[in-house]
């Protein structure tokens, strides 16, 4: 004679016993990822040792108050100028190819370097002398990269901005 | 096949079929254009404008113009493009992108990503908040007009594909927005939580509560913190590139913390498949996919939100052995010793049909598969079931007396394109949600005609072209008085039955006494309405009947199943797309527990145990003995406990308890038991009466396969690890083989899958590798892995490949005392599943519907004294109920309707008897009469007013885009461009 019933009496655990599993769990776990422990506690001591894992307590200890902060802070004008400018320029790096300008990077590079030699000439340059120096391939040369990025910067470029 | 013609796209010649629009062409030959009402599950709403292209010379909506030979279509126009971005000008004008602060920003927000494919930087028409406030109003989602960009998805689906119809927009508005019904809030509407709406919205405007402040790593912030970050993230945009650019990345990384798992679900037999979005244990969603093969887009609101109770606290988590008057709970080494000695103790002294198995129609196929070979192979008895004995044994044993294949003829899709759907005993709306959906926007919106016989006024039949209300348990007098009068009038199909149908001549002799006389007689309908149904079905070019438990659950349930299939063969409805017979199976896995063997005279595949060579290719697979005679079903079992000489019986995933019928009696019988094993997610009312419960995983928590009603195998995949020390009943049943030392080695239920294939003719061909994902297979299906998603293309499995006529007589209900003076209906609610352990812990589900309740008729009411609120006992000469009562006219007279979905003191089965259908011993769980006394007069409804039944709708076709054409403000962004007209709107 089996009657309906619905009592459940729980396993009685000692705290004991409970530690005893909790701890097993947590060996088995540590045993069976040895490099990965190993190889965090070795970064956990080099941010404890930097400080950065008080600064980071702090942080998240107080994350709700930090963040509204930050917003505040972030919301206000200059500094949304200020994120916009940098969303902005970030925006604008990622226009460039690098593969076009390296040339002239390089190129502008020599000037640099040429001009670090003496970088206050006490010696002018006269009007014969400057038409004399446009024969020099090298003056010339950087005369005709001059002209054609001048040309580029003219273009309109309305339709590719951003802002 | 589609006619092709030719078009020219962007100047290059192209081949696209007539009748598609110029829309679906470009986004078949993957020419991108945006669109954001556009939904391939919904169609073309028109809202929206941002699919302009110029077709020959003029600018129009690309989703509403169709293709004609020589159509010429521009995409890349300067035209094109200016229309387009005004047309998103004005989207973007009633929608904030804050998306990396967005819930829905989950990589797949329309909004977002047709303003990033449109390199949208800038909008003319600044964003401006709308009047109307959030309405967080109903459990499981919100409104916000804050975000609605009106592309009227939703009400479209409302109105046109779940067919409740109580969305609308409100285009005369000066703000237009979505209302619910007359514009009330939405949980006063008559919205039935099928989520539909939340589930199309592009963006984040209808969106499921469970995602709010979830989904995202920021969303979850303080409302404080939020609005300024809103801002800011508006402030700092330097167009919406960069923000955009960032919120992708935060929805990738959303990918990290959110698990996408496909399942299938265990609420009906439609099979709904969808994906579930889980968070560590919590469920964020349900996300149905267009691709799921039997529901599409569509949930039910089980499907959509009722799976709370996976994390219920009152889950089982560790086994339970009886202990004087208390469970005491157990490891599983313990548990498992107990129950393997007991058994065997039992075997020993009573022999192997002392012991008993009951299979679910919950678990999955694999599971079914185990328990009956558990029962066979370590046992020796064939004394195992399921408990699709309580529902569908009957229409199987119909269909298998007439055309030979016991299930669906097709998929719910012929049932979409059907002329005519013939409904019997089946509240389809309740019960299969979704697949009543297929009707009613088929009805509402194609033209086709619905025929419905039941008692009750339910929400099919008050759509229904037809509705006739026989008398309790007459169904089969009048549908054999119309086949007759069919027949009579030669209106049958004579060329059919001629080259595919045996057996007319005894057919006609067996329909001798069903005149229109007789059937008008003996089920109270009229001759006129009895010609209407006949001529209705006779001159449909193709009909689907559909029936459920109001024609299985009576004494003659088998007889009137047949008769159905009887009449479907003389009208040629078979073997043709649109057409056949289709019983609704009730739970997920009703079609696959009897497909895989847990019946007490078959093998999986429906190969009988008294067959010698069956029998010999299980035993040599098997590697065990196995017994040739014929096991009891789970009516005899309970018989045979009371006769004393079953003894032992292990059970699970079934409360029947309280789903069998005349439980006093299935109490009594548990309680004599010397051993009782019941394994389950809850501690159920059968479990109450165990000696050993063992604690089971559902489905999101394991891997199978279900078979749903369409005969369709589908995969689910593990959303959740099992909770507690909880298992997958597959591995529990074989963790016990193994203690009587089966030797059984199965690691996954793909390996159960690929034994259960190669003992099965009928699925020779299914692997897991065939169900990968959303992929499906209908059986039979053969060893190459072709499956049959319509049977009897090639004729009937029978020796000579045609269908029998089988002449079937009518068994009278059962007569009770005159003091027995009311007919109990019984049935589903569409909100609660079953006896409730389930849907009841979904806190939203029940704050709708709280307890179940008596649906009682004016009439009566009247006649009584009863109002809503009014609480009765109810007597039958079987046991008694209490519930309270709510006056409707869903019912009349002296027949009330009791739902099932009560485990206390409304459990509808103590009323009911252990009569049961002649053929298959299905208990006559509607052949019941009661006597009713008040016990309270006044009391509270037991139905709160925010329940859908008390919902106003508002039905209308789509979302009526005309309106908003007519508004004074609107003009067609392709005028702007073209003729300078005001670019407002």
């Amino acid at each position: 004679m089996a009657k309906a019933i619905k009592t459940i009496e729980p396993i009685k655990k000692t705290q004991e016993e409970i530690r005893k599993e909790a701890l097993e769990e947590i060996q088995d776990a540590l045993v069976d990822n040895k490099e990965a422990v190993l190889g965090t506690i070795d970064m956990m001591k080099n941010l404890e040792k930097s400080g950065v894992t008080r600064f980071l307590n702090g942080l998240f200890s107080e994350a709700d108050q930090v963040l509204e902060v930050v917003v505040q802070e972030a919301a206000k004008e200059e500094n949304t100028n200020a994120l916009r400018n940098a969303l902005l320029l970030m925006g604008t790096l990622g226009t460039i190819d690098m593969k076009q300008i390296e040339p002239l990077l390089l190129k502008v590079n020599n000037g640099v370097a040429r001009v670090a030699e003496n970088p206050d000439p006490e010696k002018k340059t006269g009007y014969v002398e400057l038409m004399k120096k446009l024969k020099d391939p090298e003056v010339n040369r950087s005369l005709t990269i001059l002209v054609r990025f001048l040309e580029g910067m003219g273009q309109t470029t309305e339709e590719e901005e951003r802002n | 096949m589609q006619k092709e013609v030719s078009i020219q796209v962007n100047g290059e010649l192209k081949k696209a079929g007539e009748n598609q629009t110029v829309l679906e062409h470009l986004n078949e030959s993957g020419v991108e254009v945006p669109q954001i009402c556009y939904h391939e599950s919904l169609g073309a709403i028109k809202t929206c404008d941002t699919c302009i292209v110029e077709v020959d010379g003029k600018l129009v909506r690309s989703c509403d113009t169709k293709i004609s030979q020589g159509t010429k279509v521009e995409t890349k126009l300067q035209d094109v493009k200016d229309a387009q971005v005004i047309a998103m000008d004005r989207i973007l004008h009633n929608h904030e992108l804050y998306c990396t602060v967005c819930d829905y920003n989950n990589g797949n927000c329309e909004v977002h990503n047709t303003v990033k494919d449109m390199k949208i930087n800038h909008q003319s028409i600044p964003f401006e908040p709308a009047p109307a406030k959030k309405d967080e109003s109903h459990p499981y989602y919100r409104y916000d007009p804050d975000q609605c960009i009106l592309c009227g998805r939703c009400v479209e689906a409302c109105q046109d594909v779940q067919v409740t119809e109580t969305l609308s927009i409100d285009w005369n508005s000066p703000n237009p927005r979505v209302i619910w019904d007359n514009d009330v809030a939405i949980n006063d509407s008559s919205c039935v939580s099928c989520g539909h709406c939340s589930t199309v919205c592009p963006c984040n405007a209808m969106m499921e509560k469970s995602m709010e402040g979830k989904a995202g790593y920021m969303t979850g912030m303080d409302q404080k913190t939020l609005r300024p970050m809103i801002e800011l993230t508006k402030d700092v945009e330097t167009g919406y590139g960069s923000i955009l650019a960032i919120s992708d990345m935060e929805a990738s990384m959303r990918d990290a913390k959110i698990k996408k798992t496909k399942t299938v679900c265990t609420y009906c037999g439609v099979g709904c498949s969808f994906d579930v979005w889980t968070q560590g244990r919590e469920i964020l969603k349900v996300e149905p996919q267009a691709e799921a093969p039997a529901n599409g887009i569509s949930t039910c609101v089980k499907g959509k939100f009722g799976w709370d109770y996976v994390n219920s606290g009152e889950r089982l988590t560790k086994p339970l052995i009886r202990e004087g008057d208390k469970f005491r709970q157990a490891e599983w080494g313990e548990a498992y010793d107990l129950i393997s000695s007991k058994m065997k103790e039992i075997q020993q002294e009573h022999g192997s049909n002392a012991l008993s198995f009951i299979s679910s129609s919950k678990t999955t196929n694999e599971e079914s598969y185990l328990m009956q070979k558990l029962a066979r192979s370590v046992f020796q008895t064939n004394n195992v079931d399921n408990c699709s004995r309580y529902c569908q044994t009957p229409a199987t044993q119909g269909l298998f007396r007439t055309v030979g294949h016991g299930g669906d003829s097709g998929s719910i899709t012929d049932i979409q394109q059907a002329d005519l759907v013939l409904i019997i005993g089946s509240n389809t709306d309740e019960s299969h949600p979704v697949l009543a959906t297929r009707v009613k926007s088929s009805h509402k919106l194609h033209n086709q005609k619905l025929i419905v016989s039941d008692l009750r006024k339910h929400g099919m039949a008050d759509r229904a072209d037809v509705f006739i209300q026989p008398k309790s348990g007459s169904d089969l007098v009048w549908l054999n008085a119309v086949s007759k009068y069919i027949i009579d009038n030669d209106l049958h199909d004579t060329a059919f039955i001629e080259s595919n149908v045996n057996g007319l001549q005894d057919y006609l002799h067996g329909l001798e006494k069903f005149t229109l006389d007789y059937a008008a007689e003996h089920t109270h309908l009229s001759k006129d309405e009895l010609i209407k149904v006949a001529e209705m079905i006779a001159s449909a070019e193709t009909v689907c009947s559909l029936w459920a438990m109001g024609v299985t659950q009576h004494l003659g349930g088998s007889d009137t199943s047949t008769a159905i299939s009887n009449l479907m063969l003389i009208t040629g409805n078979y073997m043709k797309p649109g057409a056949g017979t289709y019983p609704l199976r009730g739970h997920n896995n009703v079609q696959g527990a009897s497909d895989f063997g847990s019946m007490p005279n078959k093998y999986p595949g429906y190969q009988d145990v008294t067959d010698d060579e069956v029998r010999r290719k299980f035993e040599e697979a098997w590697g065990t003995e196995l017994s040739s005679e014929i096991g009891l079903n789970n009516h005899q079992m309970v018989d045979a406990i009371h006769e004393g000489s079953l003894k032992s019986m292990y059970l699970k995933g079934e409360d029947m308890g309280i789903v069998d019928s005349n439980i006093n009696y299935v109490h009594a019988a548990f309680e004599k038991l010397d051993f009782f094993v019941v394994q389950d997610v809850f501690l159920s009312k059968t479990a109450e009466f165990a000696d050993v419960v063992l604690p089971a995983s559902p489905s999101l928590e394991k891997d199978g396969t279900f078979t749903n009603t369409e005969r369709r195998f589908q995969r689910l995949y593990q959303a959740l690890e099992p909770l507690g020390d909880s298992k997958p009943d597959w591995q529990i049943i074989m963790e016990l083989a193994n203690t009587f030392g089966a030797d059984w080695n199965y690691s996954h239920p793909s390996e159960i899958m690929k034994e259960a294939a190669s003992l099965t003719p009928l699925f020779a061909g299914v692997s897991y590798d065939l169900l990968e994902g959303y992929n499906s297979l209908q059986w039979p299906v053969n060893k190459d892995g072709s499956d049959t998603p319509l049977l009897f293309t090639e004729g009937f499995p029978f020796p000579d490949g045609k269908a029998r006529l089988f002449p079937v007589d009518w068994t009278k209900p059962i007569e009770y005392d005159a003091e027995y003076d009311l007919h109990v209906n019984n049935g589903r609610l569409l909100e609660h599943f079953h006896e409730g352990n389930m849907t009841y812990k979904a806190e939203g589900i029940t704050s709708k519907t709280p307890s179940v309740f008596l649906e009682v008729s004016p009439e009566l009411a009247e006649e009584r004294g009863i109002e809503d609120g009014t609480k009765v006992r109810l007597t039958s000469p079987y046991g008694s109920v209490k519930v309270s009562c709510i006056v409707t006219d869903r019912v009349k007279g002296k027949e009330i309707y009791l739902p099932m979905n009560d485990s206390g003191e409304a459990a509808v089965n103590q009323l009911t008897s252990s009569k049961a259908d002649k053929d298959t011993d299905t208990p006559a769980y509607k052949e019941v009469s009661a006597k009713m006394e008040i016990l309270k007069a006044k009391g509270e409804s037991p139905l709160p007013q925010t329940n859908h039944r008390y919902g106003n709708p508002q039905p209308q076709i789509g979302v009526n885009v005309e309106a908003k054409w007519a508004r004074e403000d609107y003009v067609f962004p392709g005028d702007v461009v073209r003729k300078g007209a005001e670019a407002n709107g």
